[in-house]
């Protein structure tokens, strides 16, 4: 039975219709009355700046909030590959309905037929928008604009700017932000770090935030409240994420009575350099388009370290073609990263940690030449011999793979409302498009969808359709949540234990990935989930955080932050541990055909998971569930053989 | 060769500590004994930091987030280079394997007017920002876009505002420059926009508005040294800076009031 | 003149009169290299030359104009030098090194500029307001600037001042020269790597046309 929190608020009818049916019938805010209303927009990569900016084109007066200090500097800069959109440029049979149908199938059938199906129509319109910002999309030789194909789709949808697709759209929603500032209908705080959501009669109403140069705590108040905060990846501590991604915003709505949707979908990308040692801070991503001409293998035999060149042929398995003798090493990234993690857990892993496999491209530069393959990949060997002084023309690249997204976030109805009313959620903050697995380029498309045109719409409906007590930072439930964080910072700098915070956020990242990464079992959920709980009470009673309140602190911001994925860690492992199949993200090893293959369980878990948490002095949730119906794209079980 | 290396290396490091824009700053002498030559120098700060905290010390507060050489967020001058001695290269994507056994690193914040220290190596930067805020967009609000391919961009000139749109802000062209000046950003964010027919609209108004503020924040002038250039982690052409000049001229002389 | 003043007030516009009165004043150095070059023909064409020049009634015009391009590239080049000192108030503890360093002619041009300041007056003082000689041509008696060249080229230390302020000149022309067409706009990756070599040329030429004067004079040209 699902929770009633839970109406997804979907339009019915043909699925065509239902955006176009769904923006007549919501209510609107009279354009004189938009200047009367403030929202406040947390976050300001392409969801967040989008968002804002386009509020504040309607006459919302918006305050908006970033933790670094400008808000060009978003993660999601760091996008390389595309954005995608269903424009069908290059005539190859792309449409509407075909990037719907290749999103829901390859979110493994866990999203929403509605929401994905409102993604693919506004897809065309974000393309439309960015060109006329000046972004510098990639372009034909006839001046229009260039598409590739990208992560396996068999159409070209891809939009892209050499390798800094992100950066170039986020310069784009930036510099319409930067208008809207100039016109003074936003005001724009950096290095602010919001710490609590305040709630008012039921509803969002403002938050706490932190200068983080100066420590001092700030209430904020407005009529809603949007979060575009980005994923969690940092929960493994090494991840693709930028150093200060973190749940701590999500999860402080979390706590204050918002869900938290499918948390275990996590999407692990299996090109990216492996860690070199212990003091490794992040990790990087490679396009997955190099195994479009690499081949992936690993010695035959255990603890071999010979060098890779030094390694016969004879004695090298190519596990992904033997595996797979149709996809090869093109299977997909779930499938690639669990196979690379089974020949590391054998004891075949190369390289200096042995957490490595070899990814080869001699037989590719014997067979087309070295300058063919410098033209294709010039750009990715460069940089992967910046990072590990090895030169890959000459000896084969060492991958492994690494946490890139998070599928999970706060629940959302189709309004991208949360279960807080009040609170909207857009962009990897949210759980919504995805499903348990997110296509390839499709990242971009939906901050910038819920950015530009879902929450400028659905924010002027729930601010007419709602009753709003006129009220001030001087409410008393500003009062208290502006005490609960200065005490929770106080506790927190107080901490003058032996153990590094870091240390125990590298613990943390172990566990999950071990336990609670590519390959999950009942087993190990539950040692997981005892191994979280019992790191948490050595984060409170051992953990060590330097410095002072009121100054720029990174140790207490870092603090905060691991507090808050030292919980998180265990409802991803909690939800893990509920889900009894696999699908996309989610790898349980209970669940899987004979050759290793997903399999889900359409009949028991075809729906969303979301978590409300209970009050208590320990972390506590319960599941409830929102059913998940599929009228377009049939269900099927997808293979790779 | 790199990435099996297992002997590590001794480095001397001068630091920068500076508790606020008023404090008078100093430097702090650490040894990191233990680097390992894969380290990058972001990695490599990292240790240094638990080294300072674990013997309860205060530790360095430095500005990064990405790690991966776009966010623009870090900035480091290291032995006088702003992202130290590499081309086209980030302090986040310098590898300690370009420093000897031994070396003595002196590290210090970007150094201008503008960008004054917030704390230690973090420095403001927020008067790029309002260079920005002053005319870095084509004034178009969400849904009036015309069909993305109704107006084609010749290939070059796609290419060329790319390059001049790879620019991330870090502000090593101020840090590097003897005058501290803003030149090669502000012109690479001026021609990006300069280069496209969708910035024709607003082209002198904008290179007039953002020269203006970029003045008034207090950066120098260009004496064309081309120091920003040769530091710049985008490599960023001085041909920008030229197009600038030529763009904020023509505005001058053109408007009306 | 409201326009011309609110330009000037920016750094790009103060940049541009810097590059236009350098450039316009790189002209003036080549006409008159090329004059005294008479030298070489004969003291009487060089002395008929000199003599042409000065008692042009245009003279005053033009030697005016030559103070107002001198004074202004000067003045707004000190404004810009103390501006950009103060856009970094502390100074890092160490120099750049390698391709990311400034030169110290980059760094030293407003010490170029003074010196250069220097020389003028001195040469000046030498020279144009200098001992007069007379000599008479067909009957005509005019100033003999050229005895007085020969004489005071005689002086070792005089020929070694020259020669270090005519180096510093040459290095001061060779980064104007090409700078001030990057400031006026003129960047292009076809042309300017040819203006790099016009401005060395340039440089080459017009220093080198000044010093074979004062060391032909020295080394062949003992006593008058």
């Amino acid at each position: 039975m699902a929770h009633p929190k839970l109406n997804s608020n979907e339009p019915t009818g043909n699925i065509e219709e239902r955006w176009d049916k769904h923006r007549f019938s919501m209510k609107l805010v009279n354009p004189a009355n938009k200047r009367k209303h403030t929202v406040i927009v947390v976050g300001t990569g392409l969801a967040g700046a989008s968002a804002s900016a386009t509020m504040a084109e309607l006459g919302y007066n918006v305050k908006t909030f970033g933790i670094l200090d400008s808000p060009r500097r978003a993660h999601s800069i760091a996008a390389q590959g595309g954005i995608n959109a269903a424009k069908n440029y290059p005539n190859d049979g792309d449409s509407i309905f075909r990037l719907f149908y290749d999103t829901v199938k390859g979110g493994d059938f866990r999203s929403r037929e509605s929401n994905v199906y409102r993604l693919a129509q506004i897809s065309n319109h974000i393309i439309d928008t960015c060109v006329a910002q000046g972004v510098p999309f990639a372009r034909d030789y006839g001046g229009l604009l260039a598409n590739r194909s990208f992560g396996g789709a068999q159409v070209s949808r891809t939009f892209y700017a050499r390798g800094q697709t992100g950066q170039q759209l986020l310069l784009g929603a930036y510099s319409a932000l930067n208008r809207q500032i100039n016109a003074g209908k936003v005001q724009m705080h950096n290095r602010h770090e919001m710490l609590d959501v305040v709630v008012v009669g039921g509803k969002a109403r403002g938050i706490i935030t932190r200068d983080i140069t100066t420590g001092k705590i700030e209430r904020h108040v407005a009529d809603a409240v949007v979060l575009a905060t980005g994923g969690y990846g940092n929960v493994y501590y090494l991840s693709t994420n930028a150093k200060n991604s973190n749940v701590t915003a999500a999860w402080r709505c979390h706590k204050k009575g918002a869900f938290f949707a499918n948390p275990c979908f996590t999407q692990i990308h299996p090109t990216c350099i492996p860690r070199s040692g212990d003091y490794q801070s992040k990790l990087t991503l490679m396009s997955e388009s190099l195994r479009n001409d690499g081949r992936v293998w690993v010695p035959k035999d255990k603890g071999d370290k010979r060098k890779p060149n030094d390694i016969p042929e004879a004695e090298r398995d190519y596990y992904l073609e033997r595996i797979y003798p149709s996809f090869g090493n093109l299977v997909p990234r779930d499938v690639a990263s669990r196979q690379a993690k089974f020949r590391v857990d054998e004891g075949r892993g190369v390289g200096p940690t042995g957490e490595a496999v070899y990814l080869d491209f001699l037989d590719a530069i014997k067979r087309d030449g070295e300058s063919t393959i410098s033209e294709k990949y010039g750009n990715l060997f460069q940089m992967y011999e910046k990072i590990t002084d090895e030169n890959p023309y000459k000896m084969p690249m060492r991958i492994y793979p690494a946490v890139h997204y998070t599928m999970g976030g706060l629940w959302v109805d189709y309004n991208l409302q949360s279960s807080l009313p009040g609170l909207h959620v857009a962009g990897e903050a949210n759980f919504s498009d995805h499903g348990a697995n997110r296509l390839g380029a499709s990242a971009l498309m939906q901050g910038l969808a819920d950015g530009y045109f879902v929450i400028p719409y659905t924010i002027g409906h729930y601010i007419a359709g709602t009753e709003m007590a006129d009220i001030t930072t001087d409410h008393p439930e500003f009062a208290e949540a502006e005490n609960n964080v200065k005490n929770r910072m106080n506790t927190l700098v107080g901490l003058k234990g032996s153990t590094h915070i870091d240390d125990i956020h590298r613990d943390l990242g172990k566990i999950m990935w071990n336990q609670v990464g590519m390959s999950r079992s009942k087993e190990g959920l539950n040692e997981a989930i005892t191994n979280i709980q019992t790191l948490r009470d050595k984060f409170w009673s051992d953990g060590r955080v330097a410095g002072e309140e009121n100054t720029k602190n990174h140790q207490l911001e870092k603090a905060g932050r691991i507090a808050d994925l030292l919980e998180l860690g265990e409802l991803m492992a909690r939800d893990a541990l509920a889900r009894e199949e696999s699908c996309g993200g989610h790898f349980r090893e209970e669940h899987q055909t004979p050759e290793n293959e997903a399999l889900r369980n359409d009949e028991d878990f075809c729906h969303v998971a979301a978590f409300e948490m209970k009050e208590g002095e320990k972390p506590s949730w319960e599941r409830h569930t929102e059913d998940l119906k599929f009228d377009y794209v049939k269900l099927t079980q997808r293979s790779y053989k | 060769m790199g990435g099996t290396s297992t002997e590590t290396m001794k480095i001397k490091l001068k630091i920068w500590k500076q508790d606020g824009p008023s404090d008078q700053g100093h430097f702090i002498e650490h040894t990191a004994e233990t680097v390992s030559p894969d380290m990058s120098f972001l990695e490599m700060m990292d240790v240094v930091n638990e080294d300072l905290v674990n013997s309860g010390k205060e530790p360095v507060e430095f500005d990064h987030d990405c790690r991966e050489g776009i966010c623009g967020s870090c900035n480091m001058v290291i032995n006088g280079n702003p992202h130290g001695p590499d081309k086209a290269t980030t302090t986040c994507q310098l590898h300690m394997r370009r420093f000897k056994d031994g070396d003595t690193v002196v590290v210090e914040p970007w150094r201008a007017k503008a960008f004054p220290v917030i704390k230690d190596l973090v420095v403001d930067r927020s008067a790029f920002d309002r260079i920005m805020q002053a005319g870095g967009y084509v004034s178009v609000s969400t849904g009036n876009a015309p069909d993305a391919n109704a107006i084609p961009v010749p290939k070059v000139d796609a290419d060329e505002a790319f390059m001049s749109a790879a620019c991330i802000g870090c502000g090593a062209c101020v840090a590097a420059c003897k005058n501290a000046s803003a030149s090669l950003f502000v012109s690479a964010k001026i021609s990006h926009l300069a280069l496209l027919p969708q910035g024709q609209a607003e082209r002198l108004e904008r290179a007039h508005a953002m020269v203006t503020q970029m003045d008034e924040e207090g950066f120098g002038a260009c004496t064309n040294t081309g120091a920003c250039s040769a530091t710049c982690p985008k490599e960023i052409s001085l041909e920008n800076i030229a197009r600038m000049n030529r763009d904020f001229l023509k505005a001058g002389l053109q408007r009306r009031k | 003149m409201e326009l011309f003043m609110r330009i000037m007030k920016s750094t790009i516009g103060g940049k541009t009169l810097v590059g236009i009165t350098g450039l316009s004043f790189a002209l003036f150095l080549v006409a008159h290299m090329a004059g005294i070059m008479l030298m070489f023909v004969s003291a009487e064409a060089y002395n008929k030359y000199g003599h042409a020049l000065i008692s042009n009634p245009a003279i005053y015009i033009a030697e005016a104009g030559l103070i107002v391009i001198f004074v202004a590239h000067l003045a707004k080049a000190i404004q810009l030098t103390i501006k950009n000192n103060q856009a970094r108030p502390q100074k890092y503890h160490v120099a750049a090194s390698g391709e990311k360093a400034t030169t110290a002619v980059q760094k030293t041009l407003w010490a170029q500029g003074l010196l250069i300041l220097v020389f003028v007056i001195l040469h000046l003082n030498t020279f144009k307001f200098g001992t007069i000689y007379y000599v008479t041509y067909d009957g005509e008696t005019i100033r003999d600037l050229h005895r007085l060249v020969i004489e005071v080229f005689q002086s070792p230390a005089y020929v070694g001042g020259y020669f270090v302020a005519l180096l510093i000149l040459g290095f001061h022309v060779k980064h104007g020269v090409a700078s001030a067409f990057q400031t006026l706009g003129v960047n292009h990756p076809k042309y300017t790597p040819m203006l790099k070599t016009i401005s060395l040329l340039y440089a080459l030429v017009v220093v080198g046309g000044f010093i074979a004067q004062p060391v032909y004079v020295f080394l062949f040209h003992k006593g008058s």
